[in-house]
């Protein structure tokens, strides 16, 4: 389903945390929401959510208002936090039921639905018991549960160590076939992984909104990076006087050769190269990494 | 099964998870065999204790009618230590899921705030009634034993009045909770109203009118004399009111999201 995010602002005693936010996100799209920590994020999600009522704006799910769309929404926290006395079995029966899920269904779903998050071992343990990861699981269960068109994630990697990272990655992958995800982190290299579309959100206002390989192209310094073997340095005196190509730097063994119009020419140098009998280590467009966007972005 | 029977079926599990369902109760007996033990041994205390020196046993002070011993249970006991437990096992009723996102999480799910903030009343009140319930029909078997036997009709009439005044702590305390972050201010603020309200009774006349409280003395009114106060009526529809405006307050505090706003 399609989901409007209208005009959206949010002051929090005279603070402002979301400002004049809009977006839309299409069926079947995945979308990272990405900021520094206190860029309004989780106050977005929670709006999005409907956990909290904005200033001003509006959120459409399918162009049906938020609050009467609950059932089409699966919502994550940052910290899943759950009765504490209840096992994992009960907490779906519990959070399935209030999503008007008839009991039999749930009971046969259930284990399904455990297995798929690699809990179905600890179903009749209490989430007393419970780690991080474990909790971040059975919330990923849970939002699942009542197959919701859309899953909103606050910050669903986060707090993990590298081994609940990589397994709630890959449930996400999973997932991510079948429904819409909007999902904020603040951990560049998750985003890139599950997503294709980016919004960057600074001071409660987005911007950027691109995927990612718009946001490398443009951030690219139209420069061609080659690591070769010793002897074919002499090469590189030869590329000097291509009139497509405006500097050529030298350490060491690698070459770093600004061109003209990188796409068109790349593969040219890529020629001369292989015409030269040039022994290529490595042939890579000297981009800035994600990080360093982000970082040039934000601060 | 609906949200409200599913979130009401939810409070009675974590009460048996809890052990509420055993601790509450047996506060109750314990407070309803008091009163009446308590009184009936007194005057043997007395006499051991005190010796024969300069201590007289007013004879007429034990002869207490069954009435005012039962009576005693609701206005000693249960409106003072009793007052005081149902708040404290009320006070993060609302306040604990509010603390740990519960409150929030559960209202993603299409559950209105109706349906959750009156399963949480229900539940918690049909269970004090209870407890308190028991621990005055056990509180009644004693006093038939131990003093005279007290008229059965006047016992449950007694009963459902201090029944209105029970709904008016569980729905003032539920309140409070919703309205406030810390269990001990909670605590606080509803133990102090509610106990001032109790020792207000019998100020004035006005103030009888609209203190809830004055439905614990209509009680006992019934339990020692067997006549029922004109003014009962006015009161049980004042004191429904408050309790009704209580529920509003916190409705609408939970509907505006305000739990949220850090």
């Amino acid at each position: 389903m399609r989901l409007e995010i209208k005009k959206i602002t949010k002051k929090f005693k005279g603070k402002i945390a979301v400002d004049d936010f809009s977006m839309e996100v299409e069926a079947g799209e995945c979308v990272g929401l990405i900021g520094p920590n206190g860029a309004g994020k989780s106050t977005l999600i929670k709006i999005i959510s409907d956990i909290i009522d904005p200033s001003a704006g509006e959120v459409f799910l399918d162009g049906k208002k938020i609050t009467d769309m609950k059932k089409e929404i699966g919502y994550l926290p940052q910290y899943p936090n759950f009765f504490q006395w209840m096992t994992a079995f009960e907490t779906l029966m519990f959070m399935g039921q209030l999503s008007g899920l008839k009991k039999e269904e749930l009971k046969k779903e259930i284990p399904h639905i455990l297995s798929k998050v690699g809990l179905s071992k600890e179903g009749n343990s209490r989430i007393r018991t419970f780690s991080g990861g474990m909790k971040q699981r059975l919330g990923i269960a849970q939002t699942l549960l009542h197959k919701p068109s859309l899953i909103v994630m606050d910050e669903p990697v986060s707090a993990l160590d590298p081994v609940g990272r990589r397994e709630v990655l890959n449930i996400i992958q999973e997932i991510k076939k079948d429904t819409t995800i909007l999902l904020s982190t603040h951990i560049l290299s998750d985003a890139q992984e599950i997503c294709e579309r980016f919004v960057i959100i600074k001071n409660g206002q987005k911007i950027e909104d691109t995927t990612i390989h718009e946001l490398l192209n443009r951030h690219s310094k139209n420069k061609i990076k080659i690591d070769m073997a010793e002897a074919s340095l002499k090469w590189l005196e030869k590329v000097k006087t291509y009139n497509y190509v405006k500097n050529v730097e030298i350490v060491n063994t690698t070459a770093t050769i600004e061109l003209e119009n990188i796409f068109l020419n790349k593969n040219r140098l890529l020629a001369s190269a292989l015409e030269n009998n040039v022994d290529i280590l490595k042939f890579e467009i000297d981009n800035d990494t994600l990080e360093d966007i982000f970082l040039k972005l934000v601060v | 099964m609906t949200n409200f029977a599913i979130l009401t079926k939810k409070e009675f599990v974590q009460m048996i998870r809890d052990f509420k369902i055993i601790w509450f109760p047996l506060v109750f007996v314990f407070l309803g065999i008091t009163q009446p033990v308590i009184s009936y041994y007194l005057p043997s205390i007395l006499k051991a204790m005190g010796g024969n020196q300069g201590i007289t046993i007013d004879p007429s002070f034990a002869a207490q009618t069954g009435g005012e011993v039962l009576a005693a249970t609701l206005g000693s006991q249960f409106d003072q230590l009793g007052v005081i437990i149902i708040v404290v096992s009320l006070m993060g009723a609302v306040q604990s899921d509010k603390a740990n996102g519960m409150l929030a999480f559960i209202l993603t799910r299409p559950v209105s705030v109706t349906q959750y903030f009156g399963a949480k009343l229900m539940s918690h009140y049909l269970f004090a009634a209870a407890a308190v319930t028991i621990g005055y029909l056990i509180s009644y078997v004693y006093v038939n034993l131990l003093f005279a036997n007290v008229n059965f009709i006047d016992m449950i009439v007694a009963l459902l009045f201090y029944l209105v005044w029970v709904f008016f702590i569980v729905s003032f305390t539920t309140m409070v909770s919703t309205l406030f972050n810390s269990q001990g201010i909670i605590a606080l603020i509803a133990i102090i109203v509610l106990l001032v309200g109790r020792m207000l009774v019998g100020i004035s006349p006005v103030l009888n009118l609209i203190n809830p409280a004055t439905m614990s003395t209509h009680a006992a009114e019934v339990l020692i004399t067997g006549i029922i106060n004109p003014k009962l009526t006015a009161n049980v529809l004042i004191t429904l009111i408050l309790s009704f405006l209580a529920m509003m307050i916190s409705k609408d505090w939970i509907s505006k999201k305000k739990y949220d706003n850090k």
